[in-house]
């Protein structure tokens, strides 16, 4: 699935800006009219794909629901590449000897690729035109060989993804969006709580992410793409998202 | 407008933490709250699909979530706390690292009840007091237990603390659409929502350590601590769930055109269901919720 061949009709299509604003009356007109144009063109992202062929440059987050869609899409992208790239590391097996903790990240590999897959096909569903390309993670800061270094960038990933779903939930306006980001950030929160346990255990809702109230982290969009971009080769505009 | 001092209340409380969701000014959502405070059945009801508009308990006003909350939330709280004062508490946690984990959650749980008063007091609104509670489920000795033990044997405990915890989040995901025209509300909710599945992880993990075959996430592979039919069970029917959708409702199909499978070796198509599963945790109504909550309280 590594590989990629855009037609030339496709390439027409992500020639057009990513940010088309579409009124919000005609948002179901757009839904499904050109679902499966691109439902195959986006690779998965599988293994240590990084040949995605759309060059590094911007993208477009775009705005309202959609751009909130695209929001997640981008970041379960993230996830997803991330832990793909440490369950087929070579030296998976050596770096997490504990069988429990290799079925468990093995586990949250494919949790992640779902996600990043359901939301492929919600936005192809919902808007094709505006589908942000697959991107191409930079996780050249990340020693795959080293555990303490693979569950520290997993903990930042995880706890990006709850803060980041606590705060969209608020700019979502499409009810069904909003079942779907819930269903999905009480998962990413299971995810981070294990692998805060893995790094220091007891520290799966400390004071670093819940606060005085009981209330986990939520970051606005800003805060979040800031902490993500390091790790995304294209430059990800998210100024819209949610408007 | 009852609920004027809610929202301050709470765009402080965001204030505090992080930036309000999208900056709304303030002005706005209470321009919101007042259209939809008429009926509280706000433009939530007429953007349902079709298909779930059936359900009558789907008319649920902020205060009625907020008062669930706090049920669910006196009863974590309580539960936590009881294990928290027996005599022998550190001989029955058996170890420093779980009793400061329980205490950690237990902390949380006396934060959202001291948050959900704060907020129905300042709504104007009266705050429930708080149940009487058997956590064996024996309704105080009018009926045979459901965890006898819960309180001498630390493995129940632990299976009654999952399923508190788990039936939280799930209460908690059924009623985030309710709020959804109150952003600040919506927000809190949201952020309650994480911190419980955390602690719900937590235990879960606490369990799997102790030799309980149970996965961090709610997992088909899970050994079920629940019987089917059963009351208790409603806390986790309808979790084995593979159908998810977009608004239409239009079904996302995972198993045919999905290219999710990732690693070595490859899942079969059983394997990968049981995946989509996990992925996605699913709500419980307010009814659901409430009944859980009713096998403790007397």
């Amino acid at each position: 699935m590594s590989n990629i061949t855009q037609k030339g009709s496709d390439e027409a299509e992500f020639a057009k800006p990513l940010y088309t604003p579409i009124k919000r009356r005609s948002f179901f007109m757009y839904a499904g009219a050109t679902a499966g144009a691109t439902a195959l063109l986006l690779s998965g992202c599988d293994d240590d794909d990084d040949s995605v062929t759309t060059p590094s440059g911007t993208v477009n987050l775009g705005m309202g629901d959609v751009g909130v869609l695209n929001y997640a899409y981008a970041l379960e992208q993230l996830e997803a590449a991330f832990y793909a790239q440490v369950v087929s590391n070579s030296s998976f097996s050596t770096t997490f000897s504990n069988a429990d903790e290799r079925t468990a990240l093995m586990a949250i590999a494919k949790h992640e690729a779902i996600h990043r897959d359901f939301f492929k096909a919600a936005i192809t569903q919902a808007a094709s035109s505006q589908i942000i390309p697959g991107l191409n993670p930079d996780f050249s800061k990340v020693n795959f060989s080293d555990r303490n270094s693979v569950l520290t960038t997993a903990k930042t990933f995880e706890d990006l993804g709850v803060a980041a779903y606590n705060g969209a939930g608020a700019l979502i306006q499409n009810v069904t969006y909003l079942g779907i980001a819930g269903k999905i950030v009480s998962v990413e929160a299971r995810h981070a709580a294990y692998i805060r346990d893995l790094l220091s255990n007891g520290t799966f809702a400390d004071n670093t992410t819940v606060d005085t109230n009981g209330l986990d982290k939520a970051m606005t969009v800003a805060q979040v793409l800031t902490a993500a971009q390091p790790f995304i080769k294209e430059t990800i505009n998210g100024d819209n998202v949610g408007k | 407008m009852e609920f004027l001092t809610l929202l301050a209340r709470l765009a402080d409380l965001s204030s505090e933490t992080a930036p309000g969701p999208s900056g709304a000014p303030r002005r706005e959502a209470l321009a919101r709250l007042g259209q939809a405070g008429a009926a509280l059945l706000p433009a939530v009801l007429t953007a349902l699909p079709s298909a779930t508009t059936a359900a009558p308990q789907d008319n649920s006003t902020p205060l009625d979530v907020l008062r669930l909350a706090l049920t669910l939330e006196y009863l974590e709280s309580d539960f936590y706390a009881r294990a928290l004062a027996l005599p022998n508490a550190t001989a029955f946690f058996g170890s420093a690292d779980n009793l400061v984990a329980i205490q950690t959650i237990s902390a949380h749980e006396a934060q959202h009840v001291a948050l959900l008063q704060r907020l129905l007091t300042d709504a104007g609104a009266t705050v429930p007091a708080k149940p009487n509670f058997d956590f064996t489920g024996s309704k105080n000795g009018t009926q045979a237990a459901l965890y006898p033990d819960v309180f001498t044997n630390l493995d129940t405990f632990l299976k009654v603390a999952q399923l508190l915890e788990d039936a939280g989040v799930r209460a908690y995901k059924g009623q985030a659409e309710f709020v959804l025209a109150d952003n600040n509300l919506l927000e809190a909710l949201l952020r309650t929502h994480s911190t419980e599945a955390r602690h719900a992880s937590h235990i879960r993990t606490m369990r799997r350590q102790r030799g309980a075959v149970v996965k961090s996430w709610v997992s088909p592979a899970d050994a079920p601590i629940t019987t089917a039919g059963t009351v208790p069970n409603q806390a986790y029917a309808g979790e084995s769930v593979v159908a998810q959708y977009v608004p239409g409702p239009r079904l996302v199909p995972f198993e045919t055109t999905l290219p999710i499978n990732v690693g070595t070796p490859q899942l079969s198509r059983e394997a990968i269901l049981a995946k989509v599963m996990e992925a996605f945790d699913e709500p419980i109504d307010a009814p659901t919720a409430t009944q859980l909550a009713q096998l403790f309280i007397h």
